[in-house]
């Protein structure tokens, strides 16, 4: 629990035109730890977790109140760098989305919009993140081939390998295993607990059986509202809050 | 799916307390056996354990299938679990009504010892502390849970009045060697009655712990 803190959201608001999405949160994600994000639909998770690393900043009409520290520095200052942002805190969305592109260029991409060309080098770091996203055997030979020839898990952990690439510090993660089989969602939620040495992981899922599996720190989100933050095993065996327990055991509404 | 889960978790419950009536049984027929010193019921005792036996692994299998196919949380969790906990006390329960009626058998074949007021009280606190213990757990009230600690002191107490007033009159027992041996004979047999007594307390004891854990997820150890 000694972990030093990687982002903090600290007093968040936010607004999709009138409608308050997120109401005052305050919440402590820790490095090298697995954050995860609970709560039913509707609830502001993804809405929450598209803020860390400014993904909502796309849709138009919507408004940020308060701050998201990442380290000390507020990701909503006037001064900084979007793009360089995203390479910090790099997103794995719910749907596998390779580019029509081959495996090795889907997760060079990152690497040549960030100006890196020398070809060992790009060979070095596809490799690399192939290994670190557990695919790299199973393409090894086929690194020419187009990305979407690959199964859905598999189109997954590139999706994953593509967004390593660029040695992001955070790793958020929006639903990553609800598009895939039993098998598939296992390698997944093996990777993360590999992951996890290198890299801080948030991660939104429905499965509660996903979150208590891969995460050390659980939150719920309700109505826009933090309701409940603790340990994962705590709140899964435990929760100080009855809305809590009454989420997680499925008597909500 | 999910009602039909809940309906699961009531069939656990029930089966619980369908174990638990037939163990609090078991004690109060081994108990008044001994009082009246009535073999017959003795004997049925020793001879009505399996279907509490049989309700146990009933329990288990009952949890088992609850965790394998419905991967409860939390107080859900806590719920199945405290079931296969309580439902070992209770299995321990019986099995010391068992030992009580083994030991009766052999006291109603010979004659009587003078009454002992504080077997007697024993009797009566233990079967109480079981009341409140099954009762805390139909209920789900851990205030009732507490009361049973307290009351765990009382029947150490009186188990330990029932060992020196056996021991007194062992002291001053016959010289004849036959009576002397058959004396002791029925005050050690007494004596260990009174222990599943004050062990049957102790198992109460636990199970109102399990009450505790279920309700509020505390694990907590009744001094």
């Amino acid at each position: 629990m000694g972990n030093p803190m990687k982002i903090l959201a600290k007093n968040l608001n936010f607004y999709y035109g009138n409608f308050k999405a997120l109401a005052d949160i305050s919440l402590e994600m820790k490095k090298n730890q697995v954050t995860a994000l609970i709560g039913p639909s509707g609830c502001g998770k993804s809405t929450f977790l598209r803020c860390l690393n400014r993904m909502n900043d796309l849709i138009p009409g919507t408004r940020v109140e308060g701050g998201i520290f990442l380290e000390n520095e507020n990701i909503y200052d006037a001064a900084v760098d979007v793009v360089s942002l995203r390479r910090r805190v790099g997103m794995v969305f719910q749907k596998p989305n390779p580019f029509p592109k081959t495996i090795f260029e889907n997760v060079a991409y990152g690497l040549k919009v960030n100006g890196i060309n020398n070809k060992n080098v790009l060979r070095e770091r596809v490799e690399k993140s192939l290994h670190q996203a557990a695919l790299f055997d199973e393409v090894k030979d086929r690194l020419n081939d187009s990305a979407l020839g690959l199964s859905g898990g598999q189109q997954q952990r590139l999706c994953i390998a593509r967004a390593l690439a660029v040695e992001p510090e955070v790793i958020l993660m929006d639903e990553p295993a609800s598009a895939l089989d039993p098998i598939a969602t296992q390698k997944i939620e093996e990777l993360i607990h590999e992951l996890k040495t290198n890299f801080t992981i948030v991660i939104v899922t429905h499965n509660m059986q996903q979150a208590a599996r891969v995460s050390d720190i659980t939150a719920f989100f309700y109505l826009g509202q933090l309701i409940e933050v603790g340990n994962t095993d705590s709140i899964f065996t435990r929760p100080s809050l009855k809305q809590t327990e009454d989420y997680i055991t499925g008597r909500f509404g | 799916m999910q009602r039909h889960f809940i309906k699961e978790l009531e069939r656990l419950k029930l089966t619980v307390l369908k174990m638990a009536a037939l163990a609090r049984r078991a004690l109060q027929n081994a108990t008044h056996a001994y009082l009246n010193r009535d073999e017959a019921l003795a004997r049925q005792v020793v001879d009505g354990d399996r279907e509490i036996n049989d309700l146990e692994m009933e329990i288990d299998e009952l949890s088992l299938t609850m965790l394998a196919l419905e991967q409860p949380m939390a107080k859900d969790l806590r719920f199945i679990l405290g079931c296969t906990k309580i439902s070992n006390e209770l299995e321990r329960i019986a099995d010391q009504g068992v030992n009580i009626a083994e030991r009766t058998v052999f006291l109603c074949q010979n004659p009587p010892l003078d009454p002992i007021p504080a077997m007697e009280r024993l009797i009566e606190v233990v079967d109480e502390m079981l009341e409140k213990a099954i009762t805390a757990f139909a209920e789900q009230n851990t205030e009732k849970a507490f009361d049973i600690s307290k009351m765990d002191d009382l029947a150490d107490q009186y188990t330990l009045e029932v060992l020196q007033s056996l021991i007194a009159y062992m002291a001053k027992s016959t010289p004849l060697t036959e009576k002397r041996l058959l004396n002791t004979r029925r005050s050690i047999l007494t004596i260990i009655i009174s222990r599943c007594l004050e062990r049957t307390g102790d198992m109460a004891t636990n199970i109102a712990e399990q009450v505790e854990f279920i309700v509020k997820g505390n694990k907590i150890k009744y001094q």
